[in-house]
């Protein structure tokens, strides 16, 4: 959907000592099915994944739900088969989340950064429950000149996107991501940032629906420097 | 689930149209979130009690068969009268018998959710017996005839305005009503008299100790002690998961129920009733009863929902959820609501009528991280979700779009193909960045603008650039 | 036969081959509550100074005052009578410790009725932790003194308090100890939030709660 989060990250990766890759292979966690109650599914899909994967030091996913869906589901669905459980511990043990592979493990700052705006920042909840991701990223746009983050009232309320929750349960997801854009318009911040692309999207859109004036960015995209383009949905 | 009830998402919508129901929400479940937060600020060590909470009652889940049974035996010596009910229906017998035989015209009850889930107050309307609702909260339903939509604050739907209404329709002596505080002293009046006048007391049980035979009610109001001291007969209404080893567990677990409730350290009542009335005793019931339920819970025990059964009613997992806070509690059909009720409901009402339930959540994880005693409520809702794919509930919709995507996600060539051939027919739709409607994509698109993607894959660029690097 | 049936069902859900060794799991369960202080709250000052910081606590709602000895409990009753500007008529508990106090100027009866204005009572201890008082149902202390009058006042002995509220389970509930009909743990005035969250006292017990210590 937005390429240059994938590019993004590919940038901050590199900064920070790794040689990265991205296999042809991979298609998608399976989150959708694992999600729905097919279990079945999911594990065909993570099967998939657990073989693209194998001989990496690490696997980096720029969205916590992605790599939660990796980190904390795979094992879950593999409970009951004690080979290929083993295998979705080890790649468990292997993947993060790309915020907090950058400053947990990797160590990295930005350096000389700089982006002359205000930002609220949205803690996507399975980054935030299930990784533990609500600093990093903080740390992180604190060390970009010219970035002021505002504190955002509910935070780490969900925005009502859910995965395939905002589609089938449309009228509830709207009046949870109503609340939220209502909150990030209160901070009166000119931009948004998230660390998942569901989020900001059900975020982003549920602003420019509003009539807000608040652009929205991937962390990784202002992290890389590369948040002077255009933010989601935006043309050129 | 209530019967007749429209689909879930026709009592969804209607509620969230109701924007007196937000109102009303809100008001309560932001105060309930707020003295929630300064009560687990003030507690460093919160999150290692939340484990002793979870140990607790995992211990006594784990023996529950143990624990009913010094229960059973310590309450008979100290005069009690034990019943077991397998079923609802069977528990709701037993009560409407004992008020039979007592030549109950009236009962008091304090509030009591088990009661709700076993229909016991339509079982005493059937029997004729006038029930008279001591809780102010159930007070007002009951007078309003709605079900109740918190474990917590069941009349939280209600805003002061529609409870002003309410009680100068039908109190004898209303009075002016000019704030809260008048309305809380026209209920007192109202039902002081009634409190010594009834035959009968039913509450239910926060907690029942074993190694005493004793049953702890907790409320603020006062309400149960003055249910159950007047009457001739006191009747307990308990869930057989209520256990607890001994009085001191039941404190340690006291601490957490209440500050995760409403944010205070201790409820202002806190009573252990263990058997009848004692010679000289100037007050107290004769006759002492003690229904244990089972109502589905061994059921649970043995299909994998054996963690649901730690929960202590706290309601603090309905006030963090980010669904429950915008349809409330009506909107999920059974007696218990939130991310709690959707686990309960499919086990108590049968998965088919409540399926949605499990899917009408954002597994967000709120739940389980507020929850004092660690239920892991987001993984016991996909487990039902599992289920209701396994046994074929879902919608044929679903199963197939569901497929369709699989087909191509087991396919990476295809999967890369129809990504690249998606974002290009989804920029046919895109005006300056956004797509405001599409075929297919209506649940997006009625509410929120969706970003149309960049004309070529990350996949695509990415491959491109390795070519051009080379 | 319901009896026999949930027993099984619970049994078979649990999968027991054995019945269960009811010494092991008195013995886990006492472990859970082992340890210093586990799942507890902290704690700052001495026992009296932590009872009055919880009782008078704006959630709790409870006002205090110290006197010497039990025999003034009297004179702050009277005085607290003109304060509120309350009749001279009030309840004292059938305890023979406050029958025998000195009542005069103030009519008293022993007995608790349904729109009592005031009852005057002797807790058998509080717990400091929470601010709490407790009552043992007896013969001397009958259950609705404490929920029928709209102001609760209530002595008690400093040397009576304890720490937490486990302690309570510890000295009065200990294995073989006989349980009074009713504990009640009585935590500030009677109140509400059923109406939108706010908290509103007086709801069906004692509107207002006035502690006594003396001793210590
Ligand atoms: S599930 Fe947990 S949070 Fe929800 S009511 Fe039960 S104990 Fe409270």
């Amino acid at each position: 959907m937005r390429p240059q989060i994938g590019f993004a990250a590919l940038a901050l990766l590199e900064q920070a000592g790794c040689t990265v890759e991205v296999p042809a292979v991979q298609t998608c966690c399976g989150q959708p099915a694992a999600n729905a109650g097919d279990a079945g599914g999911a594990r065909r899909i993570a099967r998939q994944v657990i073989t693209a994967f194998e001989g990496f030091d690490y696997v980096v996913a720029p969205s916590g739900s992605c790599a939660a869906t990796i980190k904390v589901q795979y094992p879950e669905l593999f409970a009951r088969e004690p080979a290929m459980h083993a295998s979705a511990m080890a790649l468990a043990g292997k993947t993060h989340e790309l915020l907090s592979f950058l400053w947990d493990i990797r160590h990295w700052q930005p350096q000389g950064v700089a982006l002359a705006a205000s930002a609220a920042y949205h803690d996507s909840c399975s980054g935030l429950r299930e990784l533990g991701i609500q600093a990093q990223p903080r740390r992180m746009l604190g060390k970009v000149d010219g970035l002021e983050l505002r504190p955002l009232e509910g935070s780490t309320v969900c925005c009502g996107f859910g995965g395939t929750f905002c589609v089938k349960y449309p009228a509830i997801s709207n009046a949870i991501a109503d609340d939220k854009a209502r909150a990030i318009e209160a901070t009166g911040a000119e931009i948004l940032l998230g660390g998942d692309l569901g989020c900001l999207m059900n975020m982003a859109g549920k602003l420019h629906r509003r009539g807000a004036a608040t652009r929205s960015f991937h962390a990784a995209e202002v992290l890389a420097g590369m948040a002077d383009g255009p933010a989601i949905g935006e043309t050129a | 689930m209530r019967p007749n009830l429209p689909p879930f998402q026709e009592r969804a919508g209607a509620a969230l149209r109701d924007k007196t129901l937000k109102l009303a929400i809100d008001r309560t479940t932001g105060t309930a979130e707020r003295n929630r937060a300064v009560a687990v600020a003030a507690w460093p060590e919160f999150q290692s009690a939340r484990d002793l909470g979870r140990d607790i009652r995992a211990h006594v889940v784990n023996n529950i068969d143990h624990y009913l049974v010094e229960f059973e035996r310590n309450a008979v010596a100290s005069g009690a009268a034990v019943h077991w009910a397998a079923t609802a229906d069977e528990a709701c017998q037993i009560v409407v018998e004992i008020c039979r035989k007592a030549g109950a015209k009236s009962v008091t009850r304090s509030k009591s959710m088990l009661g709700e889930e076993i229909g016991l107050p339509h079982a005493l309307e059937a029997a004729k017996i006038e029930r008279v609702e001591t809780d102010l909260a159930e007070h007002i339903i009951q007078l309003a005839g709605d079900p109740p939509s918190h474990i917590v604050w069941p009349a939280l739907h209600k805003t002061r305005e529609q409870v002003k209404e309410l009680f100068a329709a039908s109190h004898r002596d209303p009075g002016a009503m000019e704030d809260v505080e008048a309305m809380v002293q026209a209920a007192r009046r109202e039902l002081r008299a009634k409190f010594m006048a009834a035959d009968v007391g039913i509450s239910g049980a926060n907690f029942l100790v074993a190694d005493t035979g004793s049953v702890c009610t907790v409320t603020n109001e006062g309400n149960a002690e003055l249910t159950t001291t007047p009457p001739r007969v006191h009747i307990v209404t308990a869930g057989i998961e209520k256990l607890v080893p001994s009085t001191a567990h039941a404190m340690a677990l006291l601490r957490l129920l209440v500050r995760s409730a409403t944010g205070a350290e201790l409820t202002q009542y806190t009573t252990f009733h263990t058997g009848p009335k004692r010679p000289g005793d100037r007050d107290g019931p004769d006759e002492f009863h003690i229904v244990l339920v089972d109502n589905g819970r061994t059921k649970m025990l043995g299909d994998g929902l054996a963690e649901m059964l730690r929960c202590i009613r706290c309601g603090a997992c309905l006030n963090h959820c980010v669904v429950y806070r915008h349809i409330g509690g009506h909107a999920y059909g059974g007696t218990y609501p939130g991310p709690m009720g959707s686990v309960l409901t499919p086990s108590l009402d049968g998965l088919p009528a409540s399926r949605d339930l499990a899917h009408a959540c954002t597994l967000n994880g709120s739940c389980q991280e507020v929850c004092p005693v660690k239920i892991p409520l987001p993984t016991l809702l996909r487990g039902w979700r599992d289920r209701s794919w396994r046994e074929g509930l879902e919608p044929r919709s679903v199963r197939r779009a569901l497929w369709a995507w699989k087909f191509v996600a087991t396919r990476p060539a295809l999967y890369r193909a129809v990504s690249a051939f998606a974002v290009l027919g989804m920029q046919l739709f895109a005006k300056r960045g956004w797509i405001e409607s599409m075929p297919l994509a209506g649940g997006w698109t009625a509410h929120r603008g969706l970003p149309a993607p960049a004309s070529s894959t990350f996949m695509q660029q990415y491959q491109a650039r390795k070519r051009a690097a080379k | 036969m319901s009896r026999e049936r949930i027993l099984a069902a619970a049994r078979a859900a649990l999968g027991r081959t054995a019945p269960p060794d009811a010494a092991a799991i008195r013995a886990e369960a006492a472990t859970l509550l082992a340890g210093p202080d586990r799942g507890r709250p902290p704690r700052t000052g001495t026992l009296t100074e932590r009872f009055i910081e919880r009782l008078t606590h704006p959630k709790v709602g409870g006002t205090v005052e110290q006197v010497a000895m039990l025999t003034d409990l009297p004179r702050a009753v009277r005085a607290y009578l003109s304060t509120n500007a309350l009749p001279a008529r009030i309840a004292v508990q059938p305890e023979p410790r406050l029958q025998a106090l000195d009542w005069s100027g103030i009519a008293t009866h022993d007995g608790v009725a349904t729109d009592e204005i005031l009852a005057v009572a002797l807790a058998d201890c509080g717990i400091a932790e929470s601010g709490s008082l407790v009552f043992h149902s007896a013969p001397t202390s009958p259950t609705l003194f404490s929920f029928l009058p709209l102001h609760h006042i209530v002595a008690l002995d400093t040397s009576k308090l304890l720490e937490w509220l486990e302690d309570y389970a510890t000295a009065y509930t200990a294995a073989g100890q006989a349980q009074p009909r009713n504990v009640n743990i009585i935590t500030g005035a009677s109140g509400t939030t059923d109406i939108e969250g706010r908290l509103v006292r007086g709801a069906h017990g004692p509107g207002f709660l006035h502690v006594v210590l003396f001793g210590g």
